[in-house]
């Protein structure tokens, strides 16, 4: 487990380093415009599609069973890219400069339990600025799970290969709720200055808006309308649900968990420049490759680090710009972290395991 | 806007209701924007799907779109503006403009006017008298405003600016339109610098021409210089007797209402329309205003100011959310009605019309109206 910044680079050389990753991004940003707007209304209009056909096809499960598989599978499809293409882009503000009303961040509502403005509030600051920050990402590890040396050992951390399982199958609850602070808004621990710009009133009656709203279509609302094949939509919503959530989970997972993969103290971000900030994002992610459909159905989560570079770039660039970034980072030999999916994954599933376990070397002192 | 003209306002809000748990979207119509697009091109839910029919070139740097609004557009009045929407590059860009021509013309013909002036430095101007053409796609909102022909038949005196002329020249075809028996005594006081063309002469001498009741007093202000008390009681007499219309650049409006409240006017009988875009060379006036509409509160800063909007508006204590304060969480995005800013990490202006700003890199440049 890396932790240290005994290779950054000096800060003059960070500066340069800065100055070319700037570059890529006014390179990029400078050919954004009609061919972007034509790409997410396209990907909108496929998921849209999806999303008509699965809702049709999952009752006439009711006649075959194969057609409910294949409403499914559109359902599912509708939902992954709804989530990961579409809204975790668009909520980053990447389409904004289009003014559509219903493509914009301010607007855009995803078919996720978790509340689209909370997971904006948390997610776009304090997971993009303080990532894999031990005590202020609370994306590293969710709260759930200990995934490095930085944190002690606690017995409950023997059984956490399925408390992770378990987490991915409920992956759209668990991100509900640790977007909101849940631990914070519903434990009662609460931090003595409170720097969340609305109330905890809102923050729980959004919680439990967006959900029941989330229930109420896929599991009253569907099921009634397509009333003989009740049953049939019900599982049929359950498990598009549930592909989703496996799906976006392992993605996510693989950003920011894999083996080589850098944590950081709060004291490591103190008056960072940006070349620094840049460093630590690299540092903190990893890319996983694979072709075009598969970069798409990650929502391009799959250039994590070009994602936490240029979060608001949109994202069809990044594998371009992920060829430049890598090569600047060898320049600079700044560790660039990138492989195969099935490579990444095994590597953070081989990280949960590890990290099970007590480590067998002395504990170092705690990073807080 | 769409006027939400639905007789059971209870029914529409469910339906909302439905349609943002059921689709996660606005309104159902808006989920299917973008399907819908590939059948008709360019149309949007919340406006009026309409074709140009001509683009006249009125002068060097004058031109008149003439517009076929679609089947829901409403009936106007005289002197209202609408929103005109368009695709550029990928992205909606609106701007607001006075409509040019009579609801008389518009019943006749099923066809409205606007008059625009190109901005030499606009981004917008410019570009759409080349990119629109016979048969191009623009998108309307219903005719807006307050500055309308009234409804009695009061004299009235007009006092028009450059290409404040616009909205004027809508009541004159409306008072000169033959279901008009026009009885009232209108004169118009029409402001332009030498090197402009007075805009509509042609038909504003045959106007004068064919009707009594009309005076129309072309006034060089290179020449005679601006407005004055002294032009007032050589151009109309009974001023004070009549209704007083004024549209053109934001400070001759000032200074036109300054001298009529010198000379004793009746606060009652002056209207007035702050015409078109902001220009942009006002930035170096002075001070600005930001006017945070929904709280409606305003603040003015001076010119040399470098204080982002965040800052401002959390000194005005109107409650914008915020998050990294340096441009890459986009939680302080927030609708800005009008108005150029200076973005800090693109280095670059925006554009005058409506659109998403990050407020936290955003300096403003002139007066700004932001919807928080």
């Amino acid at each position: 487990m890396t932790n240290t910044f005994t290779a950054r680079p000096d800060s003059a050389t960070l500066d340069q380093f800065a100055a070319e990753l700037n570059q890529v991004r006014e390179q990029t940003m400078s050919k954004v415009g009609a061919p972007d707007a034509k790409y997410i209304r396209n990907v909108i209009r496929v998921q849209r599609t999806c999303e008509v056909l699965g809702r049709i096809t999952i009752p006439l499960g009711f006649f075959n069973p194969l057609l409910w598989i294949l409403g499914v599978v559109f359902l599912s499809l509708s939902k992954i890219l709804n989530n990961m293409e579409i809204g975790h882009n668009v909520m980053h503000g990447q389409y904004d400069w289009m003014n559509d009303p219903n493509i914009n961040s301010r607007n855009f509502d995803w078919d996720n339990a978790g509340d689209s403005n909370s997971w904006k509030r948390y997610h776009n600051h304090e997971h993009h600025t303080y990532t894999n920050v031990i005590g202020k990402d609370r994306d590293f590890g969710y709260g759930l799970l200990r995934l490095s040396n930085d944190t002690r050992w606690k017995p409950k951390n023997i059984w956490q290969f399925f408390t992770y399982l378990t987490l991915a199958t409920f992956f759209e609850f668990g991100i509900a709720y640790h977007e909101v602070a849940g631990e914070r808004i519903f434990m009662g621990k609460r931090r003595k200055k409170s720097d969340l710009p609305i109330s905890r009133d809102q923050l729980k009656s959004d919680f439990f808006g967006k959900i029941g709203r989330q229930f109420f279509k896929d599991y009253v609302f569907w099921p009634l309308l397509c009333f003989p094949a009740f049953l049939y939509v019900l599982t049929g919503n359950l498990a598009a649900n549930l592909i989703r959530n496996l799906w976006t989970n392992t993605i996510i997972f693989c950003g920011h968990f894999t083996e080589d993969i850098h944590t950081f103290k709060m004291s490591d971000c103190e008056n960072e420049t940006q070349g620094q900030w840049f460093y630590r994002q690299i540092l903190g992610s990893s890319n996983l490759e694979g072709r075009r459909w598969f970069h798409i159905l990650s929502g391009h989560l799959s250039c994590q680090v070009e994602h936490h570079l240029y979060p608001d770039v949109p994202a069809m660039h990044y594998p371009e710009m992920a060829k430049q970034v890598e090569a600047i980072c060898n320049k600079y030999g700044v560790p660039y972290n990138t492989g195969s999916f099935p490579k990444q994954l095994f590597t953070v599933w081989k990280r949960i395991v590890r990290h099970s376990f007590p480590d067998s070397k002395p504990a170092k002192v705690a990073n807080a | 806007m769409t006027s939400n003209a639905s007789p059971n306002g209870l029914l529409s809000k469910s339906w909302a209701w439905l349609a943002s748990s059921v689709v996660n979207s606005q309104s159902f119509s808006g989920y299917f924007e973008p399907l819908t697009q590939m059948l008709v091109p360019q149309w949007r839910a919340d406006r009026i799907r309409s074709k140009i029919t001509t683009v006249r070139h009125e002068s060097a740097d004058m031109y008149s779109l003439v517009i076929k609004p679609g089947k829901t557009f409403n009936d106007f009045l005289a002197g209202q503006y609408i929103e005109l929407t368009v695709m550029k590059d990928g992205a909606w860009v609106s701007r607001f403009f006075s409509i040019s021509s009579s609801p008389a013309y518009y019943r006749q013909t099923g066809l409205i006017e606007v008059s625009i002036r190109v901005q030499e430095k606009g981004r917008i101007t410019p570009w759409l008298a080349k990119a629109l053409k016979k048969g191009s796609i623009v998108n309307l909102t219903q005719a807006k405003g307050e500055f309308v022909l009234p409804n009695n038949t009061n004299d009235m005196l007009m006092i028009a600016g450059g290409s404040g002329i616009t909205p004027l020249r809508s009541m004159l075809q409306q008072l000169t339109s033959s279901a008009n028996q026009n009885k009232r005594l209108v004169t118009l006081m029409f402001y332009a610098r030498s090197s402009e063309h007075f805009l509509f002469e042609k038909e504003l001498k045959a106007m004068q021409a064919d009707f009594s009741w009309l005076t129309v007093d072309f006034i060089d202000s290179d020449a005679v210089g601006f407005f004055t008390e002294a032009h007032l009681i050589q151009a109309c007499p009974t001023a004070s007797q009549r209704d007083l219309y004024i549209c053109g650049p934001s400070p001759m409006i000032t200074s036109v209402r300054n001298t009529l409240k010198e000379a004793g006017f009746n606060k009652d009988q002056i209207h007035y329309e702050f015409f078109g875009p902001e220009p942009m060379e006002n930035a170096n006036t002075g001070s600005a205003n930001i006017l945070f509409s929904k709280s409606n509160k305003q603040i003015s800063v001076n010119e040399d100011n470098q204080q982002t909007l965040l800052d401002l508006a959390e000194t005005e204590n109107t409650n914008p959310v915020s998050g990294c304060r340096m441009g890459v969480c986009h939680q302080c995005i927030c609708q800005k009605k009008s108005g150029v800013v200076f973005n800090q990490k693109t280095q670059q202006y925006s554009d005058t019309g409506h659109q998403e700003i990050q407020l936290c890199i955003s300096v403003p440049v002139g007066d700004v109206v932001l919807d928080l």
